[in-house]
């Protein structure tokens, strides 16, 4: 009781109190009712997440790494949308991983060593062997059966060659490549030529009718087996020299007669200045974002690609002086039979996956498998073969061959007797490195062909 | 009322009395001071010392960055001494350095000799020769390429003009190595400015008494200023040496898809551990290879220190 001021200090004390009491009260129901709102919200979002998670427990998803940029991934883009509209359970995202030198290859070694692998990977094949030696990788043989059990007689047998190791499948190819030789009409014809060659010794001929050097200058080249890195490796399955091995099963190019054949063709360019001619590529490769060489240059007269070449490069690069004035034949090579090296990208499932099942599902679709319509209007935008031959007899791929007779020798490689995939080993990246320098060095006369071919065989056997 | 004493145990005694007092003053400053260099203690055990240690370890094994490691004495070690490649690529990285390194210390010293003279437009020049240092390593290393490409190239275009031989540059076996080393001299931005904030510490008084004394300019350099640099020589040295015996970004650019060069001439000892490292999957053996690397640099280094005792000049010391 305030005995100062008597009743009217008790009063104005009152009501003092009974303010300050009203506004506790306000205060403390104001705090209630945002309690309480936050406590709905949070109850209510718990209960939707909780929905949504009992909603999307039956939808897998699926991580996929890539290496691609550009319009490939584009590509890449278009076919994730279909396939996952078309599998509902499934889902699949996509993440592009830069492939420079080996990046993509620590990063994909760091997440197997954490536990956190990507479903599906798309590795350059040169690695397939190693990581599937070191127990990197899942086999896909527990999951070829059911409706997949046909599958690696679906696929063309350099695909399955070029996947399988020790008869277990690990790979499944993106697309496949196919090589053939390409020739600059108007370059053909100025030398004097009037049919494109059919043999090595009229290729060699004729190749050399077509370099131009002025003032000791290089201006213009016929072939040459070390242009954009296609060195003895790519001109292997055409000398039948792509797998040389012992009995023993150690790599023997040394003693392989068509190794040797192939290595002396190689020495017999190195009459050809190796820095201008590197120099000449490295300042074409600098235009047009890499995509330019020196065929699509137009200085170049021959020249080993694919089916990109034409269908991706010559287009995109600018070069349209070659639109319409390129043919391609099949490599005329000692088998005496069109033939390729059957190798491309390769979709792995590293060890670790949470989906492997899945994961196999998603790459046998994107190889085309089950899914030939869709793959077969696909495959001609990116210049691809697909993994089995059942896409190209559809008729958007039939369109695509149609419209472009400068495809036709792609295909009938592919299942041709002669044409080999590399064989997975687990130096199989030591032996394609180990091929491009034995090229380089033939071509410089640092080594004779037996020392390259030696060179070959111990780096594949360290 | 009574006053009461009682007596303080010993323990207690030294807590209180003034040494003791100084001894928990100490220990306490020493915990918080331990407190504020932890996150770098931590750094150090986590990304130095354990790396190193771990390192150690695979070196003796057949680790392959995913797989259990096993074991295997010195076998990484003794391939290693018998692996032609390895021999090539120590050979290239100590080619590079014995070039680089005297070459870049000339330089550098002598850009900023010019650059401390009382010129006009001396900020100018400054920030004109420090620029291509901060030019990001890859776009310096495809300009040096461009530019010097054998076939498109500038260099060569002027080099023709004036009726002279232009080499192929870094496609040659014979001048992919002095490449490497122009493309090293043309981003000496930092080391300059390390020196140039050298010459700003030598006292004038020093250039006045030997002035008095009529030296000349080339005197003055000698018994002045080389000398009285020489510590920031011996610092520039040590990052040079750094810096060229781990040789990787540069080369790895610039080869592109042929790894090594022509004819391997520029296969650098760095760029093949990363390859055994990450593209051949042999963790072990690059290993063994970092570990060389260590015990040749360490040698080094503990060589240019002792020989330091002999030319570097410190001025506090003769205080």
């Amino acid at each position: 009781m305030n005995h100062r001021g008597g009743e009217a200090a008790d009063a104005v004390e009152r009501s003092n109190g009974a303010r300050s009491h009203r506004r506790k009260w306000l205060k403390q129901r104001r705090l209630a009712k945002v309690t309480t709102a936050i406590a709905t919200a949070a109850v209510v979002s718990a209960v939707g997440m909780g929905s949504a998670a009992v909603a999307n427990a039956s939808v897998v998803n699926l991580t996929w790494w890539t290496m691609w940029s550009g319009s490939t991934l584009q590509l890449l883009n278009q076919m994730t949308t279909q396939f996952n509209k078309t599998h509902p359970g499934i889902h699949v995202t996509e993440t592009n991983i830069p492939s420079v030198a080996t990046t993509s290859t620590a990063k994909l070694l760091a997440s197997i060593a954490a536990g956190d692998p990507p479903d599906i990977f798309t590795e350059w094949w040169p690695e397939i062997g190693e990581f599937a030696a070191d127990g990197d990788l899942d086999s896909l043989n527990p999951y070829l059966t059911g409706p997949y059990s046909g599958f690696e007689k679906w696929e063309y047998p350099v695909a399955v060659q070029g996947g399988t190791y020790k008869k277990q499948l690990y790979a499944v190819p993106m697309g496949l490549n196919s090589w053939a030789l390409y020739y600059n009409k108007s370059i053909l014809t100025k030398a004097g030529v009037t049919t494109a060659p059919k043999t090595l010794a009229q290729l060699d001929s004729d190749s050399a009718k077509e370099w131009v050097v002025t003032n000791g200058k290089i201006q213009q080249i016929g072939l040459y087996p070390d242009t954009a890195g296609n060195g003895f490796l790519f001109y292997a399955s055409f000398f039948n020299a792509l797998n040389c091995f012992n009995s023993a099963g150690k790599y023997a190019y040394e003693s392989c007669p068509g190794a040797k054949t192939l290595m002396n063709w190689i020495a017999s360019f190195d009459k050809y200045p190796y820095a201008q001619l590197q120099a000449m590529q490295t300042a074409a490769g600098t235009v047009a974002g890499g995509q330019t060489d020196l065929f699509t240059a137009g200085k170049q007269g021959f020249f080993l690609s694919g089916p990109w070449e034409g269908a991706q490069n010559i287009p995109q690069s600018g070069g349209k002086g070659l639109q319409g004035a390129f043919g391609v034949i099949p490599f005329p090579g000692t088998v005496g039979a069109p033939s390729t090296i059957g190798q491309g990208n390769f979709n792995i499932v590293p060890k670790g996956s949470a989906h492997p099942q899945q994961a196999f599902e998603f790459m046998s679709w994107l190889a085309g498998y089950q899914n030939e319509a869709f793959m077969g209007t696909i495959d001609p935008k990116g210049g691809w073969v697909p993994g089995g031959p059942s896409v190209t007899k559809q008729p958007a791929y039939q369109a695509w061959l149609k419209a472009n007779p400068w495809l036709d020798p792609f295909l009938p490689q592919m299942t041709s007797p002669y044409s080999q995939a590399p064989a997975l080993t687990p130096t199989q990246a030591e032996v394609f490195n180990a091929m491009n320098t034995a090229t380089a060095n033939v071509l410089q006369k640092i080594q004779t062909p037996a020392q390259a071919l030696q060179y070959i065989d111990q780096q594949g056997n360290s | 009322m009574q006053a009461t004493t009682s007596l303080a145990s010993p323990a207690t005694v030294a807590r209180t009395s003034p040494r003791g007092l100084s001894r928990q003053i100490r220990r306490r400053h020493t915990r918080v001071g331990l407190l504020f260099v932890s996150p770098w203690i931590i750094g150090f055990l986590a990304f130095f010392v354990y790396p190193f240690f771990a390192t150690l370890y695979y070196s003796f094994t057949n680790f392959n960055g995913v797989q259990t490691a096993h074991v295997i004495g010195f076998t990484n070690y003794v391939n290693l001494f018998h692996d032609p490649l390895f021999k090539t690529s120590l050979f290239n990285t100590f080619y590079y350095t014995a070039c680089e390194l005297p070459l870049s210390t000339v330089v550098a010293l002598g850009l900023a000799l010019l650059l401390n003279m009382e010129v006009k437009g001396r900020a100018i020049y400054r920030t004109v020769f420090y620029i291509p240092s901060i030019v990001p390593t890859v776009a310096s290393c495809l300009i040096f390429v461009w530019i010097f490409n054998p076939a498109s190239g500038i260099v060569n275009d002027l080099l023709t003009g004036a009726h002279l031989p232009g080499p192929n540059w870094f496609f040659s076996i014979a001048w992919s190595k002095p490449s490497f080393i122009l493309l090293g001299l043309w981003g000496l931005g930092q080391p300059m400015v390390i020196y140039l904030a050298g010459l700003q510490s030598v006292p004038r008084e020093m250039y006045e008494v030997v002035n008095l004394d009529g030296a000349k300019p080339w005197q003055r350099l000698r018994y002045v200023t080389l000398p009285m640099l020489t510590p920031v020589i011996l610092f520039n040295v040590i990052l040079q040496l750094v810096l060229c015996i781990a040789y990787f970004t540069q080369a790895q650019v610039i080869e592109n898809a042929d790894v090594g060069g022509p004819g391997t001439s520029t296969w650098f000892y760095v760029q093949y551990l990363y390859q055994e490292a990450f593209e051949y999957l042999k963790f072990g053996y690059s290993s063994a290879m970092a570990f060389c690397l260590f015990v040749i640099s360490a040698l080094i280094m503990v060589a240019l220190f002792k020989s330091s005792s002999r030319w570097v000049y410190y001025a506090s010391e003769q205080q």
